[in-house]
């Protein structure tokens, strides 16, 4: 049934919408809201993971650029909500274009190290040389402009426009998946050389997708700075890359509609564990482990094949 | 002069596993390299292919040197090379591989069907299945097929019968002999028999080192006549 309803796009998003709207009217908007962001972030991420291959330990630098790119905007410039998320998604396009340069001629351990490497400097960066605009320690409180329905500060609304980018950017991605153009990842992930030798500048395409999924993961950056009214260094934070690599995991990679149940699954437990469990990371290690062991193909993965 | 390599050396490390080895190629000639394991068949296949750089000799291909050739420039230049091991893209479709050998060369889908199912009639029914679910012969039929995609000028098969059940052996050997003539080809083949049937002219290779050139019909056909030299 689950992979009947892969390979249909509109079912696809429906059932995307549906399961974020029970969770939402039978917990808490803005809690889902958080959820909805979060899962974006794991959609960014595993575009470059399990549809490319390629393990970044340090994509947090593009949730941080995003955020701090629409937040500093707002702080500094215009709090008009719209263009600041657009500043956001463009701050982290243009460092993942700029960075992607060299990260992308790297591949395996050296690719995932560089990139939490560059996830370091980017945190201290925001923390101590760049404090005077992006508030260090403190971060920045934020103030977006409403107009007419369209108030940020409003909860509801808040959770809606989420739900409808999180629907958009699933939407680009499954078609962006499942064009040529996302054939060709899947064979650089299989076999590098080989997709080169049927005539592919193969680096060309790393390229272009890892700057797309760092807009992605920046447009969840923004919409986090939007949803907190609030940016600090949390959001750039090089040890929180394990959360969106678990999310992956345990959702499926490679898969769209895994990231999504990835990220609500991690989101769930980290969430709501933690209120019963005072050292709940353990149990999400063992988890993990459990995972690693039992099923690799994380739980989209299973739900499909069944 | 489709191919003309000259004194070609290869070193992997310190250790050199081909030694001034030279052949040529015209247009339309199946060429086979044979040889025992490890003498530099492969080797000299992958070199033609971009996939190693020569420390030393020329590789010429329609009167242009290939060194310093990126692998993508190769294949762009009408060089195709079919793997020994018979890895397709697995989690893509047998139309998918296809595609994706299409689009970089601007021949169209049906073309690219087209020339599949001409070479092999069954693979009709399976391109919409996973390529990672087809027997050793489809893949291998599959390969070949790919690489017919965008009309190559030359083709190099690295052992296409090695693995593969005495029937599906026929049938590869059946679809490179309507291949021939059509397409210029460099096959490396272990097995004589298939050597006899396909080649018109075979090179020996021993220890990196091209050792003799076969050209004669009568010899080519009776492998009794080279056998003892591998």
């Amino acid at each position: 049934m689950f992979a009947k309803i892969e390979k249909n796009q509109a079912l696809t998003l429906g059932l995307i919408a549906a399961l974020f709207l029970v969770y939402a009217y039978t917990t808490s908007l803005p809690r889902i809201t958080d959820f909805i962001i979060f899962c974006i972030f794991v959609m960014g991420f595993d575009l470059l993971y399990g549809h490319m291959g390629q393990l970044s330990f340090g994509h947090m630098l593009y949730l941080g650029a995003g955020a701090y790119g629409c937040g500093m905007f707002a702080y500094h410039v215009s709090p008009n909500p719209f263009v600041c998320i657009l500043m956001g998604i463009l701050t982290a396009a243009g460092l993942a274009a700029l960075l992607g340069q060299v990260v992308v001629k790297t591949g395996g351990a050296a690719f995932a190290l560089l990139n939490l490497a560059l996830n370091e400097v980017g945190a201290y960066l925001v923390l101590s040389p760049m404090h005077r605009i992006t508030g260090g320690e403190d971060g920045l409180s934020l103030f977006f402009q409403s107009y007419g329905f369209i108030n940020f500060g409003d909860s509801v609304f808040r959770f809606y426009f989420c739900l409808a980018v999180l629907l958009l950017v699933a939407f680009l991605l499954l078609r962006l998946v499942r064009s040529p153009f996302g054939n060709l990842l899947k064979a650089i992930k299989e076999d590098e050389v080989r997709a080169r030798f049927l005539g592919y500048n193969t680096y060309l395409y790393k390229y272009v997708t890892f700057i797309i999924s760092g807009a992605v993961c920046g447009l969840a950056g923004a919409l986090t700075s939007v949803n907190l009214a609030y940016c600090n260094t949390s959001l750039i934070a090089p040890t929180r890359n394990v959360e969106v690599i678990f999310s992956a995991l345990i959702g499926g990679a490679g898969s769209v509609m895994g990231a999504v149940v990835g990220g609500t699954a991690y989101m769930t437990i980290s969430n709501y564990l933690a209120a019963y469990i005072v050292r709940w990371e353990m149990f999400l290690g063992i988890a993990l482990l459990f995972f690693a062991f039992y099923f690799r193909k994380g739980i989209w993965g299973y739900a499909r094949r069944a | 002069m489709l191919l003309s390599v000259d004194n070609l050396d290869i070193h992997y490390g310190h250790a050199q596993v081909l030694h001034q080895a030279s052949m040529s190629l015209t247009e339309g000639e199946l060429v086979c390299v044979v040889g025992r394991n490890g003498a530099g068949k492969t080797t000299l296949l992958r070199a033609i292919g971009g996939f190693m750089k020569p420390s030393a000799g020329d590789i010429v291909f329609k009167g242009e040197p290939m060194s310093g050739l990126s692998l993508e420039q190769v294949a762009q230049k009408g060089i195709k090379y079919v793997y020994q091991d018979k890895r397709v893209f697995g989690d893509l479709t047998v139309r998918e591989n296809l595609e994706l050998a299409a689009y970089p060369t601007g021949e169209s889908m049906d073309s690219a069907i087209e020339k599949l199912v001409a070479i092999h009639p069954k693979m009709k029914k399976l391109l919409d299945a996973k390529a990672k679910g087809l027997s050793g012969g489809e893949r291998q039929i599959l390969l070949i097929g790919r690489a017919l995609v965008g009309d190559p000028q030359l083709l190099l098969i690295d052992e296409p019968t090695e693995g593969l059940a005495a029937i599906i052996i026929g049938e590869i050997v059946d679809i490179l002999l309507k291949m021939k003539s059509k397409i210029t080809m460099v096959v490396v083949e272990q097995n004589l028999a298939t050597v006899a049937r396909l080649a018109d002219r075979i090179y020996v290779m021993k220890e990196g080192v091209m050792a003799r050139e076969i050209t004669q019909r009568e010899i080519i056909e009776n492998p009794s006549n080279y056998e003892e030299e591998l």
